[in-house]
């Protein structure tokens, strides 16, 4: 490093069209230490590496600041110059290439013979390959086809490609989250050897334990604003979390816990390939049900695993009908659920379709004949348009296409859909994503009408706001099991975050 | 009133664009080629487009679900000449008829069950189909070929049979397809498959008919053409005779990448293409310039779609 490294920011915000992704972000971060960034999802984090990797602009009014001189960050391109590099949570290599063109493959132009040669001049390339590869202290073999090393090695060229590109500032985007327990030791390494070397490093990760391993100090996030900023040795894991999470409201909405009623699903044992593991629930008619874990807690796989919808390879489900409880398959149990997915686009939405026809969806053979299946169209217009009015989506007709929608008339139509339905139990993936609050207080309250009637529900959500005042009853998973059950009594975020770090902690002895 | 004329022809652009053209077409036609409007010229123009038609309402259901099926005319040629060996080793014409449209729909069975359930690449599976279509075609009718048929087969699959079955049997296709909730879930899985599996639409199932269906279609235009030439022969499904079919889906909208189109359409689609091909035909232009002309009219048909989308997701943003 010729000349001393810096990177300071200064009241940076975002505004998006009636949010404020983050305000008056300001810290500085200097060589030889690994800052580690934590929050929970939508406290910001991602906007402000899309700031600093150049795919956003921060508002009028803050500063970025690079050894001293203020820097505008337009475009990837201008962030690479900077030296600013991603190492990304997933790994991006060319699989049937080799090694050594996989590092380099941002700048193939850089390597030609000559200035206007189609000929790469592979010599060069590889010392200047070999070069990086030795400082991360790797034996990879440069000729090597990328596909035949680990997800570990594959990291490793993402490291290698930031360093050849003149990265001075690595920003490390979950990085493990795909790596085996050997991978992330040695991944470690590699990242405190960087740092005796003179890299700014930046480590975003929702492993707290990492973050305790690795980091020498820590910014947290919280709604936009930075809650925290401590060094490592200073604060304990409790203190960490309370930072994440701040002062909740405490009370909820929901105030009469309702006495446990008939059970209407049992899981028992639920398994699947990865996730989930082991696990069992009961689940009470009308109960509102939490699910609660960090990001990558193996939460939507539960559901997957559960509903067939990916591999259950162990576990018994039993369906409760009449006072009855009755061991019954995944494909009858469809029949009686409603799923209303975390991806929207990826499968929640027919995005070409109109409304009422992704509406009626859910239930098709409640509009068609018997015996040749032809639609009632009239029937499914009418029924189309009375839960449009029910769940308060704004559009002109049944009639429009749901691309034109926004966020959260596009999540009312798949809570439409599942109404429609109206089935015993509706499982629910971050019902709220991406939707603004408005939408938000009306859908949950359209769960607390359904669930009056009867209507079931398990709502995974990574709000913890959201799931208190929400749920009847919250299990917590954490690494695919469950690892404590919170009764509404209890609520409250420390009983909530006590059970991943505690579960962190003995895994991590 | 107009407020349902407005909606009508919002939602069926396509058809009006279509009728258009093919009025300009019969128009400029009648006036520039002698004796096209002569009921024997028409009757004859319609009689050409069923085969075509009716194999490209069958592969309108494949498109739809956003899969692709070129097997069309090897299977034709191939459930025909198994029919024909049939019909002529026993002598009885109606169940060598089912034979025909047994043989298609299991040739359209192998073709689903290897894409729904084995997961295989659609041009893949129906590209290996159509070869071997074909070769079982060509083994079966031998190198003298089958002999003719007693002329009862081709009396009562006449022209007028044929006209018939070119509007009912499109007819209930487009219906299955729009009206049905069966053909709701074809729209559903072509527009996206995933929101399907999770609406609780049985993907694999739903394929693997569009397949066969599609395969049926193939035979039934197999039985047309038998009719035409009171034989079969391999030579009878030209592998390039897709190119038609194919051209007549897309020009008539629909997707190839799935979720959008109407049978309907489609054999309007057929119409302009065998229209095309007996113009050119009857005005003594080469073979060759007629394969060019029909390449770029669906690259132009396919160009005018994807420049709607463009616009329409222009506006909407």
């Amino acid at each position: 490093m010729e000349e001393k490294l810096s990177l300071e920011l200064k009241n940076i915000s975002k505004s998006f069209p009636g949010v404020k992704a983050l305000s008056d972000v300001s810290f500085s971060a200097i060589p030889g230490k690994v800052c580690g960034i934590v929050g929970v999802n939508g406290a910001g984090k991602s906007t402000m590496m899309n700031i600093l990797g150049g795919l956003l602009q921060p508002d009028e009014g803050g500063k970025i600041l690079i050894n001293g001189k203020e820097v505008k960050i337009e475009s990837p391109k201008a962030a690479t110059d900077l030296g600013i590099a991603f190492i990304q949570q997933e790994v991006q290599v060319f699989d049937t290439m080799v090694v050594y063109e996989n590092v380099l493959a941002a700048d193939f132009d850089k390597w030609r013979k000559s200035k206007n040669s189609l000929v790469l001049d592979r010599r060069a390339m590889k010392k200047e390959v070999q070069r990086h590869l030795d400082a991360l202290g790797s034996h990879i073999d440069l000729d090597a086809p990328v596909y035949s090393l680990t997800v570990g090695e594959k990291q490793l060229l993402q490291i290698a490609r930031a360093l050849s590109q003149g990265g001075r500032i690595l920003l490390f985007d979950e990085p493990t989250s795909s790596l085996s327990d050997n991978e992330i030791a040695r991944l470690f390494e590699i990242i405190n050897t960087l740092k005796e070397q003179g890299y700014i490093i930046f480590y975003i990760s929702h492993f707290l334990d990492e973050i305790f391993t690795l980091c020498d100090n820590v910014i947290v996030l919280r709604d936009g604003q930075k809650t925290g900023d401590a060094d490592i040795s200073d604060i304990d894991k409790e203190k960490l979390v309370s930072m994440m999470l701040g002062h909740m409201i405490e009370g909820n909405a929901r105030s009469d816990v309702r006495k446990q009623s008939d059970v209407v699903l049992r899981a028992e044992h639920i398994s699947g390939v990865k996730f989930p593991k082991d696990v069992s629930f009961d689940l009470h008619k009308g109960e509102i049900l939490g699910v609660w874990g960090l990001l990558g807690s193996g939460r939507s796989e539960l559901f997957n695993a559960l509903l067939g919808i990916d591999e259950m390879t162990d576990g018994r489900l039993y369906y409760g009908e009449n006072g009855k409880l009755d061991e019954i398959t995944q494909k009858d149990l469809y029949r009686h659920i409603g799923y209303l997915t975390e991806g929207r686009h990826f499968d929640g939405l027919f995005l070409n379709m109109t409304i009422g026809n992704n509406i009626t969806s859910s239930d098709l053979g409640r509009f068609s004949s018997r015996l040749l299946g032809i639609l009632n169209t009239k029937k499914e217009a009418e029924e189309s348009r009375s839960l449009m009015k029910q769940v308060n989506v704004k559009a002109v007709d049944e009639n429009m296409i749901v691309s034109k929608l926004s966020g959260g008339n596009q999540q009312k139509v798949i809570i439409a859909k599942w109404f429609l339905k109206d089935p015993d139990i509706l499982f629910m993936d971050e019902p709220t994503k991406g939707v603004d609050i408005g939408a938000k207080a009306e859908i949950q309250n359209l769960i607390f009408e359904k669930s009056e009637k009867g209507m079931s529900f398990v709502i995974i959500s990574s709000e913890l706001e959201e799931i208190m005042s929400l749920c009847d009853r919250i299990i917590v998973i954490c690494e695919g099991r469950l690892v404590g059950e919170v009764s509404k009594s209890d609520f409250s975020k420390d009983s909530l975050m006590k059970g991943i770090v505690s579960q962190e902690e003995n895994h991590a002895d | 009133m107009s407020d349902k004329l407005r909606q009508f022809a919002h939602n069926n652009k396509q058809l009006l664009g279509m009728t258009a053209a093919i009025a300009i077409m019969f128009v400029t036609l009648s006036f520039t080629v002698k004796d096209f409007m002569s009921y024997q010229n028409i009757t004859n123009l319609l009689s050409q487009v069923a085969p075509i038609a009716i194999m490209a309402s069958g592969v309108t259901f494949v498109l739809v679900t956003g899969g692709m099926d070129i097997s069309s005319p090897s299977v034709m040629a191939a459930s025909a000449v198994v029919g024909v060996y049939y019909m002529t080793a026993t002598g009885n014409l109606a169940i060598g008829t089912l034979v025909v449209l047994a043989v298609a729909a299991a040739l359209g069975l192998i073709n689903g069950f290897a894409i729904a359930k084995l997961k295989m690449v659609p041009l893949v599976v129906t590209l290996s189909m159509m070869t071997v279509a074909t070769g079982l075609a060509t083994v079966l009718s031998g190198s003298v070929g089958l002999p003719i048929l007693p002329p009862e087969y081709s009396g009562f699959f006449n022209k007028y049979t044929v006209i018939g079955m070119l509007i009912v049997i499109p007819g209930i296709l487009d219906y299955i397809l729009k009206g049905t909730s069966f053909g709701r879930e074809i729209y559903y899985i072509g527009n996206n498959q995933n929101t399907a599996r999770i609406s609780g639409v049985n993907n694999d199932k739903v394929v693997i008919i569009t397949y066969v269906i599609c395969g049926i279609c193939a035979g039934i235009a197999g039985i047309i053409n038998t009719a035409s030439i009171s034989t079969a022969r391999a030579s009878m499904g030209p592998q390039s005779q897709i190119l038609d079919i194919i051209s007549a889906a897309v020009i008539g909208g629909v997707s190839v990448n799935g979720g959008k189109g109407r049978v309907r359409d489609a054999c309007l689609g057929a119409l302009l293409i065998v229209g095309i091909n007996n113009v050119m035909n009857m005005l003594g232009v080469s073979d060759y310039y007629t394969t060019l002309i029909k390449g770029s009219i669906i690259i132009f048909a396919m160009g005018i779609a994807s420049f709607r989308a463009y616009i329409s997701a222009k506006k909407g943003a």
